[in-house]
């Protein structure tokens, strides 16, 4: 009985405890965000940045140079909480309350998630470069050598070749990948298939395996799996620095992908950082940030009115036939609901293929 | 609950004169139950029933959303029935026989329990994975691939829920009266016989809770499969890959509508694990 007696007083302080801890719980976040991050005082100031997670070292470069030159600009410290993960779930994140003052994400789809949400009010595609900062190619990666013989989309489809694309439902990467494909057919860049759809029939006969996200696929590759993937030019650069052992092959025709950036700026009205944020997202457009991107593997932005881009070298980014951008399809927001939507030609066509 | 285990026990013990014991126990224990298991389910019921049945209908029925399910009970049925075999024997070898590094395999047992399931999937790859000796060696001889492929997911299965069967067979069998295995042996029932005959009756209820039980896990295993399934719609996704994609895709009526019934399917194996124990409790 003793021990009955003791055993529920016991319990009955955990289950108070947890309560009590979880109340504090949320009490302190929300105080240390709004305190955190809003005042001035000592002449600090943080920003929160939430990106995907293939920049992050180039945003490592970025940070301390954007610091320097806010310091003698205002003479203001900045500290910047960086926080990486997939595109898709950190726009998820932010969604739920991740008071980030600034998103750098893969696509244009995870910045529109934040507009939906009422997160981010502001036209935040009106600078020259409509909101992107950098760019690459979807290409293909083949294995040391070249043994199955690839040089272009329309060897993807031939039997006996298996490639790797991650999952479009899950991963916003592969939708790039179908774009590509099917953009590079639509526009008769792909011998043999006359248009989008049948393209992207024949070469998806050949993925027996979706990832759900572009890093596994690759490390899938890596792993010695499949003949073929189809990836972004940064990714290739990205494994060839960690000493992979692939090849990349520029299709004649290709898709520019274009990663956002954006302030959200109902948390940094919040905050109070909203100053600071903008000039951070502008910093990313100078030549020393550029350079960063560039080192480990993007292209630069593209210039909306101009349609000019800045010069690279062409030993490291080969140049490629025939580029085209989702624009061309309408963009995301025509593109998302048509090819992945429940009734999307992606959707159907994976269906008839696979069934 | 905890009173009702002692009324069960031999000791015929007066109720325990702690009023503030026994309520203070039964509230503490009810909203631990309510706000950690019951709450989170009844949101995800709700929001599989929101939009109406004529939705969660579709959602359920969808061919990719039926093929996942099907997939699921299928591999899960498959993979339970091999651990019941395997499982029963290992448990039968480990209270049987005395060998060098028992304890050790005891031990290693539970592994499978800690491992992160994702570090089960990738293990798997590495190891079975279409570029390893062993991968090609499956692929030739079968003409299907070991990984990204049904029996990958019955592998990774298989290794998720090892220790179930086992660890609710074990203790049953250690317990066993060993005087009935001698008298049948005195009037000359062989080894096999005895096994069916006496073992098997008394460990029945162990080896269908615990294969229950593996069944019911497996049900809603992501981790390890989404590395090794492959993932491709009516082919290798399973139902857990598939929620995970619907969510992604931003279609959360379809991810708790497929979640409804995995659910359901799951309850009903918890509920039948418990009809199982109470007959084990009358007959006792």
């Amino acid at each position: 009985m003793q021990f009955l007696r003791r055993f529920s007083v016991v319990s009955l302080t955990l289950l108070l405890l947890m309560l009590v801890l979880t109340a504090c719980g949320s009490a302190a976040t929300s105080g240390t965000q709004a305190e955190g991050s809003s005042t001035q005082n000592g002449h600090t100031v943080k920003l929160t940045l939430a990106a995907y997670s293939t920049p992050a070292e180039a945003y490592a470069k970025i940070i301390p140079l954007f610091k320097d030159y806010w310091m003698k600009e205002k003479g203001v410290q900045v500290e910047i909480e960086e926080s990486y993960g997939g595109s898709g779930s950190q726009s998820k994140a932010v969604e739920g309350g991740l008071e980030a003052d600034v998103v750098a994400l893969s696509l244009e789809n995870d910045v529109t998630r934040l507009v939906n949400a009422n997160l981010i009010t502001h036209d935040w595609k009106a600078n020259d470069y409509g909101g992107m900062v950098t760019t690459s190619y979807a290409v293909i990666v083949v294995r040391s050598g070249n043994p199955k013989d690839i040089q272009d989309w329309a060897d993807l489809a031939k039997d006996g070749v298996e490639v790797l694309t991650p999952d479009p439902a899950t991963s916003g990467g592969a939708q790039w990948n179908v774009m590509a494909a099917y953009g590079a057919a639509d526009r008769g860049h792909v011998e043999g298939f006359s248009s989008g759809e049948d393209f992207l029939r024949a070469l998806y006969t050949n993925v027996s395996i979706m990832d759900k996200d572009a890093r596994t696929s690759i490390t899938n590759y890596e792993t010695g799996i499949g003949d073929a993937a189809i990836t972004y030019e940064n990714e290739y650069f990205a494994g060839k620095a960690s000493g992979a052992d692939y090849e990349a092959i520029y299709p004649s025709s290709t898709i520019l992908i274009e990663n956002p950036v954006a302030v959200v700026d109902v948390y940094s009205d919040k905050h109070g950082t909203t100053e600071v944020a903008q000039a951070f997202v502008d910093f990313l457009y100078r030549p020393e940030a550029q350079a960063a991107f560039t080192e480990i593997g993007y292209r630069p932005p593209v210039n909306v009115t101009t349609g000019e881009q800045a010069a690279v070298d062409e030993s490291k980014f080969p140049a490629v036939k025939d580029v085209f951008t989702i624009a061309d399809y309408g963009g995301w927001a025509e593109v998302g609901p048509k090819f992945f939507g429940d009734d999307g030609i992606f959707t159907k066509l994976i269906a008839e293929i696979k069934g | 609950m905890a009173e009702l285990a002692f009324n069960d026990s031999v000791r015929p013990v007066a109720r325990p004169q702690v009023p503030f014991g026994a309520w203070g126990l039964r509230v503490a224990a009810l909203t631990y139950l309510v706000a950690l298991v019951a709450v989170p389910i009844i949101v995800i019921v709700i929001a599989g029933f929101r939009e109406g049945l004529g939705v969660f209908w579709a959602s359920v029925t969808r061919p990719a959303a039926l093929s996942a399910l099907w997939l699921t009970i299928w591999t899960a049925g498959l993979m339970t029935l091999f651990n019941i075999v395997m499982g029963t024997m290992t448990a039968y070898v480990l209270v049987s026989y005395k060998f060098p590094g028992k304890r050790i395999l005891d031990a290693m047992i539970d592994l499978p329990f800690a491992i992160p399931t994702l570090v089960t999937g990738v293990m798997l790859v590495l190891l079975y994975g279409p570029q390893t000796a062993i991968g090609e060696l499956f692929e030739s001889r079968f003409g299907s691939r070991l990984l990204f492929a049904p029996p990958g997911i019955i592998l990774a299965l298989l290794l998720i829920c090892y220790p179930f069967v086992i660890r609710a067979v074990q203790p049953v069998l250690a317990q066993l009266d060993v005087s009935q295995q001698e008298a049948a042996s005195t009037i000359g029932a062989s080894q096999w016989t005895i096994f069916r005959r006496v073992i098997l009756p008394a460990i029945r209820p162990a080896i269908l809770t615990g294969g229950l039980l593996s069944f019911a896990r497996a049900l809603g295993e992501f981790g390890s499969i989404v590395i090794v399934s492959g993932n491709i719609p009516m082919q290798t996704q399973t139902a857990a890959v598939y929620i995970y994609g619907q969510v992604e895709a931003g279609n959360p009526a379809a991810a708790s509508g497929v979640s409804v019934v995995l659910l359901a399917i799951a309850l009903l194996v918890t509920l039948m694990v418990d009809l199982i124990q109470q007959r084990r409790r009358q007959h006792a």
